[in-house]
């Protein structure tokens, strides 16, 4: 069974009287267990999704979808309030920036302790009240901070961006989450404080057989630390396979880019020769193409470009472009 | 924290000297001999002035007669008034304490009211109580104090009868005079009609203090209002949500004292404005305090006096400033080891 099964979901805002679709049908799935990698530029729609998902988008924001599973659950059918229910039961998100995402005013120790599940404690409400505290401690030793005293007591600008984002990761274990959707968790982060983070969230995966959809615009970090990949473009689907998959075979135009930017792949080439790149940048959500959007960059463009293509399924390996590179494999 | 306190110390301590400096300076501004507007002795004989001049170094150089000046004001010596010929000091300690009972009462009410009404607001954002509000607020700030007062008094003292039109208590009830403030003087006094002079003090302080209320009010509605939107926009908002706390939760657990952090940093700002007011609704219903007599003194080139007065007051306002930066500190950890020009 799938754990979250999401097909065509759109998110849309309406400025004026004109739509803007910042996120254009885009399908997910996910497995039980899975350490899943979104990839895509800035401003390509993966943390929007990604807040959908979760409900905490801002009202101007419109969400639609064909079809939303939660481990079988239909929640398009549920009310918003059990649908809130479920999600915040089951799923945790980690944001970029940490620090800004704690309260500056309040310490460590009480979000801490307020993210703790009154169905964990047991008691009467002065017993639950120690409990809690001894729940925040386990919870910071879980995400290996040993300091716990210190950590409580401080306010989130006493601590680094690393801590931070530890602290993070320890509120959402707190309601020992199926999913944990990790935006860009390492974003403005030195490289020793990303492996961390990193090794972090794959021994959790392992673990405790959490789920982890890891959110990036960095192919390279995903190719190591993920099983599969969805690349995203502009609000759109792009393709959608197992990491080697994306870096060996790429179906998809962008993906082949993608994976030819980077440095890893520069390793390959000659000394002093030029990084290939996609001409242009990624438009900006007041001028989309209509069709497929990365139409007026990509090197296969045609005419039938115009119109949206449709996600093909080569055996779990899904694109969406109409001239796919997979026979040129 | 210690070096937040010494630096709050050390901007009193320049502030005071600066307005000492305007204060002492004025004596030489206003017309008429300089040493008679410093002490108020306008009939001296002369060798009552060759004291005085004695006194205040007024021969010597002018940082010796600024000092000589500073002395006086620490021994409590203002001089005594042009008009009345009693000394500043006594006047002000009489009158001062109905000014900061009447002030301190409208900044409370002031923001007890102004501040919950911003916040539900901005909850309520773009909705038809956002819109209320602001307009409600737009029309309260845009009231002429005066004019407000006189329409109180003709409401709820002459139609309506509810509240008295003027005096801090009635002339029945006999307080002696301990800290100055009414209400304390009442609870310390051994009358035994203790309750009923309070509840007569009580009424009394209602009208003018909601009339020098309402234009503050209308400025903490939206400084509660703007400061609540930032903040119900922030990551950490957002963090507490994907947490899965409930809107309540997050208001009350996190909003409300982000919001109240930077409604506070402008209460000392605001109180001055609000002692301004103070001055005028003092006038209009014949309140005993400073305000009333900075004003009459001015009318009666009380020059001493409104020396004297303007220290007080500024005093008074600036002491306020400061402990509402230290309120403000108390509630933001940020604010507390803050370098220096950050």
């Amino acid at each position: 069974m799938n754990l979250l099964d999401i097909r065509n979901l759109s998110i849309v805002m309406l400025s004026g009287n004109k739509k803007i679709v910042a996120v254009d049908r885009v399908s997910l799935v996910m497995k039980e267990g899975e350490l899943r990698g979104l990839v895509g530029e800035s401003g390509s729609g993966k943390s929007l999704l990604a807040q959908a998902i979760i409900g905490v988008l801002d009202e101007k924001w419109i969400v639609d979808a064909d079809r939303f599973h939660w481990r079988g659950n239909d929640l398009m059918r549920l009310s918003i309030a059990e649908r809130k229910k479920i999600i915040s039961k089951d799923i945790a998100m980690i944001f970029q920036e940490p620090m800004s995402c704690l309260d500056p005013t309040t310490t460590i120790g009480e979000q801490l302790e307020e993210a703790v599940d009154d169905k964990q404690l047991t008691g009467f409400f002065w017993q639950k009240k120690k409990q809690r505290k001894l729940a925040a401690i386990t919870l910071l030793h879980k995400v290996g901070i040993k300091k716990h005293t210190e950590c409580t007591r401080s306010y989130p600008h006493q601590l680094t961006e690393a801590l931070c984002q530890r602290v993070m990761i320890a509120m959402a274990l707190a309601r020992r989450p199926i999913l944990l959707i990790a935006d860009e968790p390492t974003a403005a982060m030195e490289s020793t404080n990303q492996g961390q983070i990193f090794r972090l969230l794959a021994s959790l995966n392992q673990l405790k057989n959490m789920s982890v959809l890891l959110i990036s615009h960095d192919l390279e970090n995903m190719a190591h630390w993920t099983k599969r990949i969805t690349v995203m473009y502009s609000g759109q689907f792009v393709e959608a396979g197992t990491t080697e998959q994306i870096f060996t075979t790429p179906f998809h135009p962008y993906t082949k880019a993608l994976v030819e930017s980077t440095s890893h792949a520069s390793l390959t080439l000659e000394p002093k020769s030029k990084l290939s790149a996609l001409p242009g940048s990624i438009p900006i959500l007041q001028h989309l193409p209509i069709g497929c959007r990365l139409g007026p960059r990509c090197p296969r463009a045609q005419q039938a470009c115009v119109n949206a293509p449709k996600a093909k399924n080569y055996h779990g390996h899904i694109v969406s472009c109409h001239y796919s590179l997979k026979d040129t494999y | 924290m210690l070096v937040f306190t010494l630096r709050r110390l050390n901007l009193f301590i320049f502030t005071f000297i600066m307005l000492t400096a305007l204060s002492f300076s004025l004596s030489f501004l206003f017309p008429g001999d300089a040493l008679t507007n410093l002490t108020g002795q306008i009939n001296a004989s002369p060798e009552q002035r060759a004291l005085l001049a004695e006194e205040y170094q007024y021969n010597s150089h002018i940082i010796k007669q600024y000092w000589a000046y500073l002395t006086h004001l620490f021994d409590g010596d203002f001089g005594i008034s042009i008009a009345s010929h009693l000394p500043i000091s006594s006047e002000i300690m009489n009158l001062l304490p109905a000014t900061i009972e009447l002030s301190v009462v409208a900044l409370f009410i002031a923001m007890a009211i102004g501040i919950p009404i911003g916040f539900l607001a901005a909850i309520n954002h773009e909705k038809i109580p956002d819109q209320a509000i602001l307009f409600v607020s737009m029309l309260g700030y845009s009231i002429p104090i005066f004019w407000l007062g006189l329409l109180a008094i003709l409401i709820f003292s002459i139609q309506l009868g509810w509240l008295p039109s003027a005096g801090r208590i009635s002339l029945v009830y006999e307080i002696k005079h301990i800290t100055g403030i009414q209400f304390f003087d009442i609870l310390l006094s051994d009358s035994e009609y203790k309750w009923q002079a309070f509840q007569n003090a009580t009424l009394h302080i209602i009208m003018p203090a909601s009339v020098v209320a309402i234009a503050p009010m209308t400025i903490f509605i939206r400084l509660a209002r703007t400061s609540m939107l930032e903040v119900l926009d922030s990551s950490y908002i957002t963090a507490a949500k994907a947490k899965g706390l409930t809107f309540w939760q997050i208001i009350y657990r996190h909003a409300i004292r982000n919001s109240l952090v930077n409604v506070i940093r402008h209460v000392g700002l605001q109180f001055a404005n609000l002692v301004t007011l103070a001055m005028v609704t003092e006038v209009i219903f014949s309140w005993p305090g400073i305000g009333r007599w900075l004003i009459e003194s001015i009318f009666q080139r009380d020059y001493t006096a409104i020396q004297g007065g303007l220290l007080a007051l500024s005093s008074f306002i600036f002491i306020v400033h400061i402990l509402t930066d230290f309120i403000y500190a108390a509630l933001n950890p940020l604010a507390r080891d803050r370098k220096h020009g950050a």
